[in-house]
């Protein structure tokens, strides 16, 4: 379930927009190709959460299976993807918030406020990415000084997602501009066919909900059958609603319409079609652009818990430093964690939203495509490790799956070097910075390590009955 | 500080244990020969299994026996945890060894693994007390579902040196003696590194309590 809350939450209402500016009514191709690509790697996750009882999602896996420092280089991947997508999410709000307001005429409309398009314009810049930095910070304080919402609340908020997903749809199929609507052209003058793998390349980032379910195995009851189930099960339903909703919004406010709304696309396609002066709420509209704030807000809060969750996991493993795997003494919390993912989200609030999408994209593909890899020599070197769910017809599925998670970050690392240098620039930095980190750690940790370990952890008395 | 365990055997002894430890937060792995005794195991989702004879070094190998900080033998043989543990200690010489042994008198196994494990004397303690009806009670016999667990506080631990009143455990935890057991704890009591305290926990929160005493 928060899985697919992260996976249905922000992701719709923030990239549908992005999605339309750069394939056009192909957007919704885009997206159930995506649905395709991410499914082989679906069952990778699936035989892998089945078999190996951690919650800790893909970086838990590789650490399994692969050798200290590819495993420390996913972490750090997962960990910055993560981060971005969580800048990605704050850079959704900002916008639908502005929009939310607007509907109640607190405020101009949200792109005669703050062009979040050009943010180096001068004045545009503080309203939206102000309201980005504070949604982070404040997600970041309340995570850090107290444990995170439990599952059940997940749940509910999910649930509350999709009802007004499906109001949208309802209402958007059932008006007088859906049955007008054109689809045609499909591609988008000169870009043609191709112009959708670098929108694929852009929302993939809308199915890292696998890791994300994989990070809360630990409480499921009979994994044989419920984690395959879990990751099917939400996977099917992303992909219908993206569907239905994408297709939705193309139709009544058109591609560019949707394109020149970007991130608040889905909350200005509601508010054209929406009946308006309903008791309380006033408009109909209001109630999808606060659908779009309240995703945005959960799945940052979601991906605040994932990244401090992955760099938590890598200080226990001892590839970060220590403090990094350990809760605070006064709140429980893994503070340290929590604060360093905080300070790269705030700092990736000031990019465009664009280039959090590609950054983020780009690393879920990359760490995709060493999941896959994982379950191969897994398979290789275990081979009577005990599977209770063994994905079919192996090894295609997981050579098929790399194979295409290669090709859309090809597709995508072309797309940066044509039109988002800088996107390209930190994700490379990034690495690079987390090699040197390792090589720096490793050189002071194994200097200290003996002491450490010459004293034997104490066994604690216990027995079993 | 969570270790990578290797148990040898998934039979009560064996998966018992391991479910233990999962719920104090360690990585494990049980490799039972069994294949019905697998299935059953994997459905509890506790630890990754490795269908087949630990005393097989192709097998044990897939355990991952060089990245593992502890291996224990808990098959009902304890030849065979004798050998498993010495093929471990071949592969990995950093490995710490447990092996269960079947009798009281079989100590001499204590030459060759680090410690040695004979959970009917355990089982028979318990028995005891039970049968006694006794309200004396010792740690190893708390029923239900409560840990009363003896934990020795860890240097630079995230509450070492930090007086009780400063640290919020999660909700579920009561640190009941001071210092070594000699008074009740007091808000003031400070957790001081190297001693033991007595700390009853739920299993669910164990995991916390461990990474706050322990780091």
């Amino acid at each position: 379930m928060i899985g697919m809350g992260a996976m249905i939450g922000a992701g719709i209402f923030v990239l549908t927009g992005l999605a339309a500016e750069i394939a056009g009514p192909a957007a919704i191709l885009v997206f159930l190709l995506n649905g395709v690509v991410t499914a082989f790697t679906g069952l990778s996750y699936a035989e892998l959460a089945a078999s190996i009882p951690k919650s800790g999602g893909g970086y838990a896996f590789v650490r399994e299976v692969f050798a200290d420092l590819p495993s420390f280089v996913m972490g750090w991947m997962l960990w910055f993807a993560y981060m971005i997508a969580g800048g990605l999410y704050a850079l959704g709000f900002a916008p639908n918030f502005l929009e939310l307001l607007h509907v109640y005429d607190l405020t101009p409309p949200p792109d005669q406020v703050g062009a979040v398009a050009l943010p180096v314009v001068d004045a545009a810049v503080p309203a939206a990415v102000g309201l980005a930095f504070v949604a982070v910070l404040g997600l970041v304080a309340l995570n850090a000084v107290s444990t995170a919402a439990s599952g059940s609340v997940e749940t509910i908020f999910t649930l509350i997602k999709v009802s007004i997903l499906v109001v949208f749809v309802a209402f958007g199929a059932t008006s007088p501009m859906f049955s007008s609507a054109e689809f045609q052209p499909l591609f988008p003058g000169d870009a043609g066919a191709l112009s959708i793998l670098p929108a694929m390349g852009l929302t993939f980032i809308a199915f890292e909900g696998y890791d994300l379910i994989t990070t809360v195995t630990e409480e499921v009851k009979n994994p044989r059958e419920n984690i395959p189930k879990a990751i099917f099960v939400s996977l099917a339903v992303t992909v219908l609603v993206y569907l239905a909703v994408v297709g939705v919004a193309i139709a009544t406010l058109g591609a560019e319409g949707l394109a020149r709304a970007g991130e608040a696309g889905i909350a200005q396609a509601a508010t054209e079609f929406m009946p308006t002066g309903l008791p309380v709420i006033q408009n109909g509209g209001a109630i999808i652009v606060f659908g779009a704030v309240f995703s945005t807000l959960t799945a940052l809060n979601a991906v605040v818990i994932a990244s401090s969750r992955v760099a938590f996991s890598m200080g226990r493993e001892e590839q970060l430093l220590p403090s990094f795997g350990q809760l605070h003494h006064r709140y429980g919390t893994p503070l340290v964690a929590i604060l360093a993912s905080g300070v790269v989200m705030l700092g990736s609030v000031a990019l465009p939203t664009q280039s959090a999408g590609n950054m983020s994209s780009l690393f879920f593909l990359l760490s995709f495509i060493v999941v896959n890899g994982s379950v191969i020599k897994l398979r290789r070197e275990r081979p009577d490790m005990n599977r209770p769910y063994e994905m079919p017809y192996y090894p295609l599925p997981p050579i098929l799956g790399i194979v295409l998670n290669l090709i859309l970050t090809g597709v995508l690392i072309e797309y940066l070097l044509r039109t988002d240098v800088l996107a390209l620039v930190l994700s490379g930095s990034w690495i690079l910075l987390g090699i040197a980190a390792y090589a720096v750690y490793t050189r002071l940790g194994s200097s200290d390590e003996p002491s450490e370990a010459a004293e034997p952890d104490e066994p604690i008395p216990q027995t079993d009955d | 500080m969570t270790l990578d365990i290797i148990i040898a055997g998934g039979g009560r002894v064996g998966f018992e244990t391991a479910v233990l430890l999962d719920t104090r937060g360690h990585d494990i792995t049980v490799v039972e020969s069994d294949d019905d005794r697998c299935d059953e195991m994997a459905d509890e989702y506790v630890a990754t299994i490795i269908n087949g004879d630990a005393s097989n070094p192709d097998i044990l190998r897939q355990a991952d026996v060089d990245g593992s900080d502890v291996i224990a033998g808990l098959t009902g043989l304890p030849g065979q945890n004798l050998a498993i543990c010495m093929e471990a200690t071949e592969m990995n010489p950093e490995i710490r060894t447990v092996a269960r042994i079947a009798d009281r008198d079989q100590e001499g196994y204590g030459q060759f693994v680090d410690e040695t494990v004979f959970p009917e004397g355990a089982g028979a303690r318990v028995a005891a007390n039970e049968i006694e009806g006794s309200d004396v009670r010792t740690l190893a016999d708390v029923t239900g579902t409560l840990d009363i667990m003896e934990i020795k506080v860890e240097e630079g631990a995230p509450a070492a040196e930090k007086a009780l009143r400063e640290i919020r455990f999660p909700a579920g935890t009561l640190v009941i003696s001071d210092d070594d057991g000699e008074r009740v704890a007091r808000p003031e009591t400070t957790l001081a590194p190297g001693k033991r305290y007595v700390i009853a926990v739920e299993p669910d929160v164990a995991d916390e309590v461990m990474n706050l005493l322990r780091g």
